[in-house]
């Protein structure tokens, strides 16, 4: 319970708030918190709000106090001609037009009835009109449209006090802004978008001129002109003329409309053709694009003007390292020449000295003969040493006795002549090579790469005696079966196999027989060192009926044979030949029988088993 | 669109979901609510879970366990170093920070807390997205209260990396009072409430002020030393020397078999939380024997009752440190996974007779589902990553005088601490017959008792219409702008009379 106020007590503040507000961390947890830091950033209190509230509503209530403005002519005012009046003007609201808020119409019509009602002025003692052709008629008839908004709205655009009028260019010549500013900004009410942009003035920059002539070309207007219809559509009796009436006025409306957009066309027109900024912008852009073209050619020609200067200093560049180059090796050849020539000198220097010592020892021999013959060695000697061997032979000669002279010179004679012999016969070597590269290369044709195996020779000469002359294609089919047997693996065109051939045949028939021998013996042994392996596929002569009468074979017999079978394989070059060899006693027709009578004797076999087992399958 | 909460503790990380208008923890593969932050690296593959900590006894030294101990943390951190030194698994030092050596096998690589942090994100991830069909992305994080910048940093890296987007990361005590709508009904209104966080590892104790719906932690302090571990080596000490009293044989050496006799301890405790007793059974402990030993809840507490006033001595500290009487404190929340235990929820209802003790959601699950509660508010907004932020709040309560049978008596009109701009509504009441009333108000910084001094203004109604009975009504309307200047409007309901005054900020 609060406490009763003594009599001599008021309200008052005794003292200020120590410290009233502190500041707190907190966590930024909860729903409320995202509420507080949202009224926060967008700078609202809920605390506040209904402060506001009640500020907004009492400014409100001034909004309807506003003084309204009596129409002086309202009580002159005909109300069957309601459509001309103004109705603003009517209810008092006359400054507020389309600015007024509904609020204000409701109150303003309140007044005005509170004022005018015909039974308030009758209490008055004024006299009335009856029926409807009193001047209340026309408040009633002025609120009626101004509270239904698209009614209201149909007045606006026709509101009587709009100035249409749009100025000329030459009108906005001089002073654009005062001219225009006030025009456009009239009929902004129009547009039916919000956030219009505004002219501007002279300093406005090209995207703000852009955006507000972009606006205004592309103008979006809720003006309508229902409300001069001629024809009223409740008016009609039926239904035909109530369609006959809205296609007039549907007509009138849109001629109307078109008219409106013309002036608005005109008026932007007019406004973009006068505006300064436009042209300064125009004029900008040309001297900016002139610029850029300038500074394009310029950019350009100063490209042109260094690449050139580029290929100029490298030309000069390359020059100047090939005249340094060509003067060095000039300097290079001189100097090598030089040399040269001084070793030549030295050398023949040394060689008039080893001839004069040698003759000085009379060619280190008495009679004629062998000193002719030293003479040539000591010749070659001169020829073929080196400037240092032959140096220190001479030193060697000078300081030795005579004897000793000799036996230097003589081993440097077999020296000598051991390396001529060498070079001969590495001369003859590279001869040797060459000619039988060329032999080769004759042989082999654009493939001499291709090596001959003794195989592959061996394979060909089969193949040429087993494809005659005169087959279909020989040498194409000789090659395909050279390349289908050989074990070699190389490809062969009929080429190859052409030319391999020729030269088989430019060697002697004995060479031939040799090579045959050796690639058979070859063969042989190759043959012989193969694993083993039983293959029963290839029985490749007819079976013999088993009427033909022969000694049976023995247990023993039979033994060789399977290890001869074993032995010799399949593929074994006369494979029947070597297994008869093997098995004493025996020929080898009798083995290949024998062979096949095995064969079929394992096959019942085997079929008897199959038989019995799919006998018990049946069975089950 | 579903956003959810996601709590990373030392031992157990937990994800919950907000779907619908509600949060809920969802299960992950194994069908357990909560899931062990523990990270095995095998020789192929990386398991996360419950799979990685009972795989430890065989591959100790490439599982980490509590990276979030040394998460953020440079190598040369007093707590990182406890880590290392107590983690079975070798941690180097590279670049200033710890990176754990992985060797399996073939290859060794250094792993570090980001990626193991990655790693369980990633695995909570893959739960969420189980239990809602479809991919998630946002999440809200919590953290403990005393997490640095590059701690926060680190764990936001990690959860960036398992393709997560923060919407925010949250104290976790916040995060646990959001979890029981504590002060979301209504924006009026102030609270005290105690925060009783019992981890595996650390014990912290908050105190926080909820007033218009907004939270305020006055103070809070964290034991790393204590936590439900604890509770669970004492259970295995109690085991061992059980096993050595039957057994004659010691193996409290044996770092394996101590292992397993853990693992069974920590099975024990918790059927303890719920059971009269419990069996603890491992297979071939120690030299192929087998043990079997049952444990009471008595037992339980006996053995730990030094532990259990190593956990109740925050509290009192707490609450020295804020200056607060255990009347002051109108709720408790429990959260951490050892809360559960029973003869601690006992000792703090002790310690709080009159208070309500909120327990209803399970403690390890308390901070996830706030966290998906925060994650639900916060859905489709922009801008939603902010840290704690700073503003202005009344600072002492405004009361008014009036009196009762017992004589004089001060009503808050404004609390302390309300976030400023504030407007507080009162209908006050004074007897129907009297024409005048006084009300007299008083400033009050809560601690100490009004005086007279306190007095900073009154406003007086007079010429009221004297009514024969009943009681009149008069409105009273505080509002406090962001300046602190206080604008109070009296009003008497019967006739619209009104007073207003408005007191400037002087300070």
């Amino acid at each position: 319970m609060l406490i009763e106020a003594q009599a001599e007590q008021c309200t008052f503040v005794t003292r200020g708030l120590c410290a009233a507000s502190v500041l707190c961390q907190v966590e930024p947890v909860g729903r409320w918190f995202e509420a507080f830091i949202k009224r926060r950033n967008r700078n609202v209190s809920a605390s506040f709000q209904e402060l506001e509230d009640e500020k907004e509503s009492s400014e409100e209530s001034e909004d309807e106090e506003y003084q309204l403005e009596e129409f002086p002519l309202l009580k002159t005012l005909d109300p069957k001609d309601w459509k001309n009046q103004d109705h603003y003007a009517v209810l008092g609201l006359k400054n507020l037009r389309y600015k007024a808020t509904q609020k204000q119409i409701k109150a303003a019509h309140k007044a005005m009835v509170l004022k005018h009602h015909p039974d308030k002025r009758k209490a008055a003692g004024e006299q009335i009109i009856e029926g409807d052709n009193d001047y209340f008629t026309c408040i009633t008839k002025a609120y009626e449209i101004l509270s239904d908004p698209i009614k209201r709205r149909a007045f606006n655009s026709i509101d009587p006090t709009f100035d249409n009028s749009t100025p000329s260019k030459s009108e906005g010549k001089d002073n654009f802004f005062e001219v225009f500013s006030p025009v456009f900004e009239r009929n902004n009410r129009w547009s039916n978008k919000k956030n219009i942009p505004k002219l501007g003035d002279i300093n406005s920059c090209i995207e703000d001129v852009d955006g507000f002539y972009s606006f205004w070309y592309n103008f979006d207007s809720w003006r309508e002109f229902s409300y001069l219809d001629e024809e009223e559509k409740e008016k009609a009796e039926c239904r035909d003329e109530r369609r006959w009436i809205e296609k007039q006025n549907r007509a009138a409306r849109a001629q109307r409309k078109k008219e409106e957009m013309n002036r608005i066309r005109t008026l932007v027109d007019n406004a973009y053709s006068s505006d300064p900024r436009i042209k300064k912008f125009k004029e900008e852009e040309k001297a900016r694009k002139e610029a850029e073209k300038k500074a394009k050619a310029d950019a350009r020609r100063k490209e042109q003007e260094e690449k050139e200067r580029v290929k100029q200093a490298e030309l000069e560049a390359v020059r100047l390292a090939k005249e340094k180059e060509e003067e060095e090796a000039r300097q290079q050849s001189l100097l090598i020449k030089k040399e040269k020539e001084i070793q030549k000198k030295a050398i023949k220097k040394e060689r008039q000295r080893l001839r004069t010592s040698c003759k000085n020892w009379n060619y280190f021999s008495d009679n004629e003969a062998e000193s002719v013959k030293m003479m040539e060695e000591i010749e070659k000697l001169c020829d073929r040493l080196e400037l240092a061997s032959l140096q220190s032979l001479n030193e060697n000669l000078a300081v030795s006795t005579k004897e000793e002279g000799k036996s230097a010179v003589e081993k440097q004679i077999i020296e000598v002549n051991a390396q001529l012999k060498k070079e001969k016969e590495q001369e003859e070597a590279r001869m040797k090579q060459s000619t039988r590269g060329a032999d080769n290369s004759a042989m082999g044709g654009g493939s001499g790469s291709k090596s001959w195996s003794e195989d592959d020779l061996q394979l060909l000469i089969k193949a040429v005696n087993l494809f005659p002359a005169g087959t279909n294609a020989r040498w194409e089919v000789i090659a395909n079966y050279m390349n289908l047997h050989s074990v070699s693996g190389i490809k062969r065109t009929s080429k190859d196999v052409i030319n391999k051939a020729k030269s088989l045949q430019k060697l002697d028939p004995q060479q031939k027989d040799d090579i045959n021998k050796k690639a058979f013996d070859k063969f042989k042994k190759e043959h012989k060192v193969v694993p083993p392996s039983v293959d029963n596929a290839v029985p490749s002569e007819r079976f013999e009926g088993p009427g033909v009468e022969m000694s049976p074979w023995t247990t023993e017999e039979q033994k060789l044979l399977e290890q001869a079978l074993k032995t010799y394989p399949v593929n074994t070059p006369e494979r029947w030949e070597k297994i008869a060899e093997a098995v004493p006693g025996r020929s080898k027709k009798d083995c290949m029988k024998r062979y096949k009578e095995l064969v079929e004797m394992v096959k019942a076999k085997k079929a008897a088993q199959e038989q019995v087992l799919n006998a018990t399958k049946t069975k089950k | 669109m579903a956003a959810i909460g996601v709590h990373l503790g030392c031992t157990c990380a937990c994800v919950a979901v907000f779907k619908d208008g509600r949060a809920d923890v969802v299960a992950n593969d194994a069908g357990d609510r909560v899931t062990p932050a523990v990270v095995g690296f095998l020789e192929k593959e990386v398991i996360v879970g419950l799979a990685a900590k009972q795989s430890r006894v065989r591959n100790a030294t490439n599982t980490i366990v509590k990276v979030k101990q040394i998460l953020g943390r440079s190598y040369g951190d007093p707590i990182a170093q406890k880590h290392i030194t107590e983690s079975k698994c070798t941690v180097v030092e590279k670049g200033g920070k710890p990176k754990y050596e992985i060797d399996t096998g073939e290859t060794q690589k250094l792993v570090s807390s980001e990626d193991v942090a990655k790693l369980i994100f990633s695995k909570m991830k893959e739960t969420a997205q189980s239990a809602l069909g479809s991919d998630v992305n946002d999440v809200v994080i919590t953290v403990p209260f005393d997490f640095g910048e590059s701690q926060k940093k680190a764990l936001g890296e990690a959860a960036s990396a398992a393709g997560f987007n923060i919407l925010r990361m949250i104290h976790e005590p916040s995060a646990a009072l959001l979890a029981y709508g504590i002060g979301q009904e209504s924006p009026t209104g102030k609270s005290n409430v105690l925060v009783y966080k019992l981890g595996g590892t650390s014990l912290s104790v908050t105190m926080i002020e909820v007033n218009s719906g907004i939270y305020r932690v006055l103070a809070t302090s964290t034991y790393d030393g204590i936590g439900g571990v604890c509770f669970t080596e004492a259970l295995a000490q109690h085991l061992a020397s059980e096993f050595q009293r039957t057994y004659k044989q010691d193996i409290r050496g044996n770092a394996r078999a101590m292992m397993k006799l853990m693992n069974s301890a920590d099975v024990a405790k918790h059927a303890l939380s719920t059971l009269g007793s419990s069996n603890c059974f491992v297979d071939s402990l120690y030299d192929g024997i087998d043990f079997d030993c049952s444990v009471s809840r008595a037992r339980f507490e006996l053995i730990c009752s030094s532990l259990f006033n190593q956990c109740i001595d925050p509290i009192k500290k707490l609450l020295e440190q804020v200056g607060f009487k255990a009347t002051d404190v109108n709720q408790v929340v429990l959260c951490g996974g050892s809360a559960r235990i029973p003869k601690l929820q006992q000792l703090i209802k002790d310690l709080f007779p009159e208070v309500e003790m909120l327990s209803s959601i399970p403690p390890d699950e308390v901070i996830p589902v706030g966290a998906a509660i925060q994650a639900g508010i916060l859905l489709g907004k922009e801008n939603t990553d902010l840290d704690t932020i700073t503003i202005e709040c009344s600072a002492s309560d405004m009361l008014v005088k009036e009196i009762d049978e017992s004589g004089n008596k001060f009503t808050v009109l404004l609390p302390s601490g309300t976030p400023l701009p504030a407007r507080r509504q009162h209908v006050l009441q004074a007897p129907g017959n009297i024409s005048s009333v006084c009300l007299e108000l008083y400033e009050s910084d809560g601690k100490s008792s009004v005086s007279e001094e306190c007095k900073f203004a009154q406003v007086v109604l007079k010429d009221l219409q004297k009514k024969t009975s009943g009681v009149r009504d008069i409105l009273t309307v505080l509002t406090m702008k962001r300046d602190g200047s206080l604008h109070i409007t009296c009003t008497d309901k019967d006739s619209g009379k009104s007073e207003m005054i408005t007191i400037e900020d002087t300070s």
